[in-house]
């Protein structure tokens, strides 16, 4: 490939468009990815691991009489994208036709992506020695702490993503974005009797990255506070979320108010449009616009405008989050959560209360705080929930010891409506997430 | 210099051979014990059958080639999808930057390996069938699932076919290539009745030609599989809780040796100290009847290669023997620190990735207890049946899902259960083994087992087995 200039992937998303509707294609769409990564992971002190390197790839979808096929490369020569084209417009012929397929339409809302905040120059400016340093320096902090037995080592790393975008509606748009990250993984205590955790810190800009004591203190009180754990009885008791935790529900939530999991009837919140699936306590919503944070973007997979969506107003479900093709199965209109086929959360959140998760804590006779899940057990079909689960045990408002070797098991569509006290801590750590909760009432199985 | 035969990567990769040489050289320029360029070259072909019609269909191309650089512990890499000889060295050269010896290093000149074994010979690859003859598969699948019982309410069946053509070169000279293909037919049915909706997952295929669906595991099955678990939990309870006596189907319940035993008998998580098993080779970790093993070369699984993504030909690996731990999954850089030989269990995902110690298809060797003799041994407990997943961590602490199970009462499977999780630690749960069944099964050619990001096609497999005491996680 030879040279280019910064319009050069623009150019090629158009002039693909063309050649599918030269041959023959009703509609197209072509997107790009232009990435470069940079990552560095450390452990005791040394460096294990150094990767860099950009790299691109490319998606298609053509659309002929109703019918849809994609193609993707990460060969972007001409020649090897027109036969992709070509093909994919062939093999269209072989899908069913499919009266909700197709683009959306163009929609005449323009983009201030500046305002968003998505990236930060800063970033590539960043030199590798500085880098490498924040890394050794996040785990030379926690290695410090003579509690501290082994490390899984901390990692810095940066990305930086152009994305493409153009269709045969007209639709023609890139912008770029950059993430960093630190993250550090701890373990604590002798081999036979072991706990671990991590702690990690995730931007768009380097200069909000949380400090490295910041991070390197925080992995370490994760850790060995499950020192030392207790099995407990099985019983019924009021659980504790804390916020990472909360996150992890969420996503388990979108799974089930995803359009796609809904049209395929794989959710149990089918047919729950406009009705009370929750406390009415509860307000959760997906926000794509909000500068500057993980999930924020100007438009969706297919080029639809983000937006802010109530998904749960006052405990009613109010709507679900669609790409196109979803929101055309549900006689809805699409929420700009496009991940092509499937739909992806923007910045999907649980409003946060005004009680401080300390009083949380007090408010607790007996119970336990969830700190960390494991393993699969999620079914969206049904909302069941069963986990492998670690958590701190309170008696009398008072963390008394921390519990391993446990289970807990309970079902979304009753946690939603048992959630008694919402935190004030909401952090945005991620893209999905949610404060401090508590929950009336769930299985936690033990001996 | 030999030319390559059967798989010529100046075919796929359009490289010369001489160039790659160069670039090996210019990736130890500063120094370095090793280096290495993985070229790959991976097709796929997609079909997506839901709502009665044929969705879409999908191909992929993906093309590129990543470089490593090892010196003492440290790994320097660098990957691109451009294979201009400037790109290329870029990538050397970022490689290169984890040593700074400065010592030149002298790169073996390039000889091709050959090899005569093949775990995957198919009568036509995949990739080159037609799609016609794919999708009417993927219909035979769902029209089985969707015509079982009126209850079935929706279907959805998906085929997969992936060719990674994949060459790999290395400073001590090594040229070597393989062409794995990798089929995958799913169907996943929905069951309804009153309020209740419940789902049922079935699959198959391996490193298999389409022939696969007419002699081993036919698309009609598939489907009537996923519609029979589907039905089966409408009329299943909610799981018990508490400790209990737990019986493990064979085949699916591999699981438990993947997660509880793999995973920490991978060498990297040892040679770290981080695995509760770092410091108990030669020792007890398990009852005495438990022989496990990690075999990459079983025929047509999907957990197998011809050679593993570090170019080294895959040995049959005894890790525990007699209840003994024996023997560790090795890489390149670990087999090297540790002064170990290699195994050939050096995975990696794709050519952005770099290798690292990996299961391949891993499994309870079978035992002398008739099945039926193991499920009447048990007064109360709990008949593990199908597997969703597990995890595990370095700690030894684990958990798996389970989709579907049984109650065990006075020696006779009874109620159906749904969705149910067992954890435990591993040692304990190896010990607590009481009785390993005669009839060794494999799981569903199905599985993908995640590590540090990296997704690579696994199998397990294990014979009923009887565990004493293990923790169930319901909601009783």
């Amino acid at each position: 490939m030879k040279e280019e200039d910064s319009t050069y992937l623009k150019e090629l998303a158009e002039s693909l468009v063309a050649f599918g509707r030269v041959n023959g294609a009703d509609e197209v769409e072509i997107s790009i990815l232009d990435g470069y990564e940079f990552s560095v992971d450390v452990r005791l002190g040394k460096i294990e691991n150094l990767v860099e390197a950009g790299s691109r790839s490319l998606g298609l979808r053509v659309i002929k009489d109703k019918k849809t096929a994609f193609g993707s490369s990460s060969d972007l020569s001409r020649e090897t994208l027109q036969y992709l084209v070509k093909n994919a417009i062939k093999r269209a012929q072989l899908a069913s036709t499919d009266e909700f397929s197709g683009l959306p339409p163009l929609s005449p809302k323009g983009f201030n992506i500046p305002s968003l905040r998505l990236f930060d120059a800063e970033i590539a400016k960043l030199d590798s020695e500085k880098k490498i340093a924040l890394a050794i320096n996040t785990e030379k902090i926690a290695l410090n702490d003579k509690r501290i037995t082994n490390s899984h080592g901390a990692s810095f790393e940066t990305k930086e993503i152009k994305t493409t975008l153009a269709n045969s509606n007209g639709f023609l748009q890139e912008y770029e974005q950059t993430f960093c990250g630190i993250s550090l993984g701890l373990q604590a205590g002798e081999t036979d009797s072991r706990v671990e955790d991590y702690w990690f810190s995730s931007k768009r800009f380097f200069n909000e990255l949380e400090p490295p004591e910041e991070i390197a203190n925080i992995a370490v009180e994760r850790t060995v506070r499950q020192l030392k754990p207790r099995k407990i009885k099985t019983q019924n008791v009021p659980v504790i979320f804390e916020p990472m935790m909360t996150s992890w529900l969420l996503g388990f939530l979108f799974a089930c108010i995803s359009g796609v999991s809904i049209y395929q009837k794989t959710s149990f919140l089918v047919d729950k449009l406009g009705k009370r699936i929750g406390g009415s306590n509860l307000d959760i919503l997906d926000d794509g616009l909000m500068p500057g944070m993980l999930g924020t973007r100007p438009y969706d997979a297919e080029g639809v405008p983000c937006q802010k969506t109530q998904v749960i107003n006052k405990g009613i479900l109010k709507n679900y989050l669609c790409n196109t093709y979803a929101a055309r199965k549900l006689t809805l209109k699409s929420t700009g959560n496009s991940a092509g086929t499937g739909v992806t959360p923007n910045n999907f959140y649980l409003v946060p209360g005004s009680i401080p998760p300390k009083e949380i804590i007090s408010s607790l006779d007996k119970g336990l705080i969830l700190i960390r899940t494991l393993g699969h057990g999620l079914n969206p079909v049904t909302g069941d929930i069963s986990r492998g689960a670690y958590g701190l045990w309170v008696e009398n408002g008072e963390i008394v010891y921390p519990v391993s070797e446990i289970t807990i098991s309970g079902n979304l569509g009753e946690i939603l409506n048992n959630i008694e006290m919402i935190g004030n801590d909401l952090d945005m750590r991620s893209s999905v997430s949610g404060p401090t909760i508590k929950i009336k009432e769930l299985t936690v199985a033990g001996q | 210099m030999k030319k390559p035969s059967s798989l010529l990567f100046e075919d796929h990769f359009n490289i010369p051979l001489d160039y790659l040489q160069k670039i090996l050289n210019i990736s130890l320029s500063r120094g370095g014990d090793f280096s290495e360029i993985f070229l790959e070259y991976k097709l796929y072909n997609f079909i997506n059958m839901e709502e009665d019609i044929i969705k879409e269909t999908a191909e992929s191309i993906s093309l590129g080639l990543g470089i490593r650089v090892l010196s003492g512990e440290k790994t320097g890499y660098g990957y691109t999808n451009n294979f201009s000889f400037e790109k290329i060295k870029k990538a050397a050269l970022t490689a290169s930057s984890i040593s700074s010896s400065h010592e030149r290093k002298k790169t073996s000149l390039l000889n091709s390996v050959q090899f005569s074994h093949n775990f995957y010979p198919v009568l036509k690859s995949p990739h080159k069938e037609s799609m016609e003859k794919k999708i009417s598969l993927v219909k035979k699948a769902y029209l089985s699932a969707r015509n079982f019982d009126p209850k079935i309410k929706k279907v959805k069946v998906s085929f997969l076919d992936q060719t990674q053509h994949l060459t790999i070169v290395n400073s001590e000279g090594l040229l070597i290539s393989d062409a794995r293909p990798l089929v995958r037919l799913d169907c996943l049915a929905v069951a309804e009745k009153e309020e209740k909706r419940e789902a049922g997952f079935s699959g198959g295929g391996g490193r298999v030609g389409i022939e696969y669906f007419s002699n081993t595991l036919t698309p009609e099955e598939i489907g009537q599989d996923a519609a029979k678990e589907a039905l089966n939990l409408l009329e299943a309870v909610l799981p018990p809780a508490g400790e209990m006596p737990v019986v493990l189907a064979p085949g699916h319940s591999g699981v438990l040796v993947h997660e509880a035993v793999g995973h920490l008998l991978e060498a990297d998580f040892n040679r770290k100290k981080t695995s509760i098993f770092w410091n108990k080779m030669g020792k007890k970790v398990a009852n005495c009847q438990v022989f496990i093993f990690d075999d990459p070369t079983i025929p047509h699984f999907r957990g197998s290669y011809n050679i593993d993504d570090e170019g080294t030909i895959p040995k049959k690996t005894l890790l525990i023997k007699k209840g003994k731990m024996t023997g560790l999954l090795q890489d390149r850089l670990s087999a090297k620190l540790m002064n170990k030989p290699l195994t050939g269990h050096g995975r990696r995902q794709d050519y952005t990735c770099m290798p690292i110690p990996r299961m391949s298809n891993t499994y309870i060797d079978r035992g002398e207890y008739a099945p039926e003799e193991i499920i009447k041994s048990v007064k109360k407990g709990f008949y593990a049946h199908k597997f969703q997943g597990g995890q595990v961590e370095d700690s030894g602490k684990f958990t798996f899902s389970i989709s579907s199970g049984y109650l065990l009462e006075n020696g006779r499977l009874t109620a159906p259960v749904k969705q149910a999780t067992l954890i435990g630690t591993n040692i304990n749960i190896l010990n607590n083994i009481k009785m390993i069944g005669s009839d060794l099964k494999f799981g569903p050619q199905t599985g993908t087992c995640g590590k540090e990001g990296q997704q690579v096609p696994v199998t397990d497999g294990c014979p009923t087995i009887k565990i004493a005491k293990m923790t169930v996680g319901g909601q009783k």
